[in-house]
């Protein structure tokens, strides 16, 4: 896992931009699909998953679906916002562990 | 969280019916009220007026109810129900029957307001699975 951050372009406003890149353990199917999508939910902050030049809004979990990402690529998460980091970290981390 | 909106899932088959609430209990949520109707009421393929009444009951905890029938008679006897007993918190929704109740479980399950489930369900027809 790697990550990045920026929060000096944004400090004015208070949000900041992550991304973290994840190495998938297992295909992104539809039981993850379903945590990710009401983790996304519960924050404030943009969030976008990308596979394979594709972009989605994590929260609608048939799209993060349609990805078909499969186990051994590389899922980024990015998020923009008030709670960016936390978003990304609680994403990731479903992404991590999932079977 | 407050009460969540309540999903009613119409069938002509009690086992399609209770299948897909199995999956989207999976997918999405155990907690998001969930009733199905599916079969005559002496358990054969086709709808009834009276299951399809109850489940709305059933699912209604006061934040709305989203009701969605798979094809057919589901969807004309969910309609008659819901002319006879007439209430803006509870939408019949056109959707694919079951990336329709995935996502509204799923955004249910997140808090969401019923007109937001609604939506969440209809836009399921757009998202490509390929």
């Amino acid at each position: 896992m790697s990550s990045s951050s920026d929060p000096t372009t944004t400090t004015a406003t208070t949000t900041s931009k992550h991304e973290t890149a994840v190495v998938l353990p297992a295909n992104l199917h539809a039981r993850p699909a379903g945590q990710l999508a009401r983790a996304a939910a519960g924050f404030t902050s943009a969030i976008q998953l990308e596979y394979a030049d594709r972009t989605v809004n994590p929260t609608g979990v048939l799209a993060v679906m349609g990805l078909g990402a499969t186990a051994g690529s590389t899922v980024t998460v990015r998020a923009e916002g008030h709670d960016a980091e936390q978003a990304v970290t609680a994403l990731a981390q479903i992404l991590a562990v999932a079977e | 969280m407050s009460t969540s909106v309540g999903i009613v899932l119409v069938s002509h088959s009690a086992e399609l019916a209770a299948g897909l609430r199995l999956l989207v209990e999976q997918i999405g949520s155990d907690t998001v009220p969930l009733a199905t109707a599916g079969g005559t009421d002496d358990g054969r393929i086709g709808t009834s007026y009276d299951l399809v009444l109850a489940a709305i009951c059933d699912a209604d905890r006061g934040a709305g109810v989203v009701v969605l029938p798979d094809l057919g008679s589901s969807v004309l006897t969910a309609r008659t129900v819901l002319e006879d007993h007439p209430r803006p918190d509870v939408l019949i929704v056109d959707a694919p029957f079951v990336e329709g109740a995935v996502a509204a479980v799923v955004t249910a399950a997140s808090g969401a307001d019923l007109k937001t489930v609604a939506d969440a369900a209809k836009e399921a027809r757009h998202v490509l699975k390929l």
